[in-house]
C-alpha cells in the first residue's frame, strides 16, 4: 500500500476540525466524551499530533506510542504545550488505550471518527477491504499556532519520520 | 428489537475475527495475530454462551456487563459450558486489548463482528452514527442449536446478564 502524501506542507494552516475524547481523570467514568476543537483549541499552542492506524494494533502499540510517553519530558523541556495521539477508533476505545498504556493527561487521546479530519489533509486510508473501514494514516504533525512546522507520513511499515525521535529533532 | 432466530433453531453460520490469548500479551509487548473463528466448525459440539456489548471500553459494557461473566467463570463451567465469548463489533485488536484490560486471560474468548455483520443476520445490530454496532444481547448454544436468546430491552444488564444465563443453565 504506497502511503498517502498530504495535501498541507509545512507553512500552511491547519485545517478546521473536532476530536472528541474522554479527557483523563483519577476516577474515570468513562461516560463523557468532549470534543476538541482545533481552531479554539489549538490556538496559540505547540501541539504534536502523531496519527496511528488503529489502538492496539502492531507497531502503534508497541513501537509507536510508548516513545512519546517516554519522551514526554523531553517534548516538554522544548516548550512543547499538547501532545495528542490520534486515530479513527471511537473515543470509548482511544480512552481505554490510554488507559492501557499508562498515558494519564500527559498525551490526549483522540478520536477522529471515520478519519475525517485527517482525509481533509488527504491522510486517510481506506482499510475496507480487511473491514477496517477508513483509518487515519501514520503521520505527525508539529503545529505552532495553528500554522504547520512539520509534517510526515510514514513511507513504508513501522516508525521513523513520524517517531517520537525524528519529531524532537525538528523542534 | 426483536431477533429473526429463536429457541430451537440452528444458528446462522458465521466468522468472528479474534486474537487468541498467549502469555506474551500479558507483557503489552506484543499485539497478537487475528485468527478466524468458524462458528459452524468450532463450536459444533460444544456449549456456549455468547454475550454481545455495543463497544469495548463503553460504559455498561465495560463495567457491568462483561466483568460478573469473568467473575462467575467457575460456576459456567461447572453448569459444562464449553466457551464463553464476548461480542462487539470493534476490530479484533481492540477486542484484544480490551480482554487484557479486562484481565480476561483465555478464559472469555473476544470475538469480533466487524461492520455487526453477523449480529445483523440475527436482527441484532443498530445503526449509530459511528456505524453499525451489535445489540446488547446474549445467546446459549448447544451444538450449534440455540437454547436462549435474549435482548436487553432498555439500556442496563438484565436477561443478558451472566446471572440470567446461569439460571437458564
Amino acid at each position: 500500500m504506497t502511503p498517502p502524501t498530504p495535501t498541507l506542507q509545512a507553512g500552511d494552516t491547519v485545517p478546521d476540525g473536532t476530536f472528541r475524547y474522554i479527557p483523563y481523570t483519577e476516577d474515570l467514568k468513562d461516560t463523557v466524551t468532549q470534543s476538541l476543537d482545533i481552531t479554539e483549541d489549538l490556538k496559540g499552542k505547540k501541539v504534536v499530533l502523531f496519527s496511528v492506524p488503529g489502538a492496539f494494533t502492531p507497531t502503534c502499540h508497541v513501537n509507536h506510542l510508548p516513545p512519546y510517553l517516554q519522551h514526554y519530558d523531553d517534548f516538554k523541556a522544548k516548550g512543547v504545550d499538547i501532545i495528542a495521539v490520534v486515530a479513527a477508533n471511537d473515543p470509548f476505545v482511544m480512552s481505554g488505550w490510554g488507559r492501557f498504556e499508562g498515558v494519564k493527561d500527559k498525551i490526549l487521546c483522540l478520536s477522529d471518527p471515520e478519519a475525517e479530519w485527517s482525509g481533509k489533509i488527504g491522510l486517510a486510508l481506506d482499510m475496507s477491504q480487511l473491514h477496517f473501514g477508513i483509518r487515519t494514516a501514520r503521520y505527525a504533525m508539529i503545529i505552532d499556532d495553528l500554522v504547520i512546522t512539520y509534517i510526515a507520513t510514514e513511507p513504508g511499515p513501522g516508525v521513523t519520520v513520524t517517531g517520537a525521535e525524528a519529531l524532537l529533532a525538528e523542534l | 428489537m426483536a431477533p429473526t432466530v429463536k429457541v430451537g433453531e440452528t444458528i446462522p453460520a458465521g466468522t468472528f475475527k479474534y486474537i487468541p490469548y498467549t502469555p506474551e500479551l500479558e507483557s503489552n509487548a506484543a499485539c497478537g495475530v487475528p485468527v478466524s473463528l468458524d462458528i459452524t466448525k468450532d463450536w459444533k459440539g460444544k456449549k456456549v454462551v455468547l454475550f454481545s456489548v455495543p463497544g469495548a471500553f463503553t460504559p455498561t459494557c465495560h463495567v457491568n456487563h462483561l466483568p460478573p461473566y469473568l467473575q462467575k467463570y467457575d460456576e459456567f463451567k461447572a453448569k459444562g459450558v464449553d466457551v464463553i465469548g464476548v461480542l462487539a463489533s470493534n476490530d479484533p485488536f481492540v477486542m484484544s486489548g480490551w480482554g487484557r484490560f479486562q484481565d480476561v486471560k483465555d478464559k472469555l474468548l473476544c470475538l469480533s463482528d466487524i461492520g455487526a455483520e453477523w449480529s445483523s443476520k440475527l436482527g441484532l445490530s443498530m445503526d449509530t452514527p459511528g456505524g453499525a454496532r451489535t445489540a446488547r444481547y446474549a445467546i446459549i448454544l448447544d451444538d450449534l442449536t440455540i437454547k436462549y436468546i435474549e435482548v436487553e430491552p432498555a439500556p442496563g444488564v438484565s436477561v443478558s446478564g451472566a446471572d440470567a444465563v446461569l439460571a437458564k443453565l
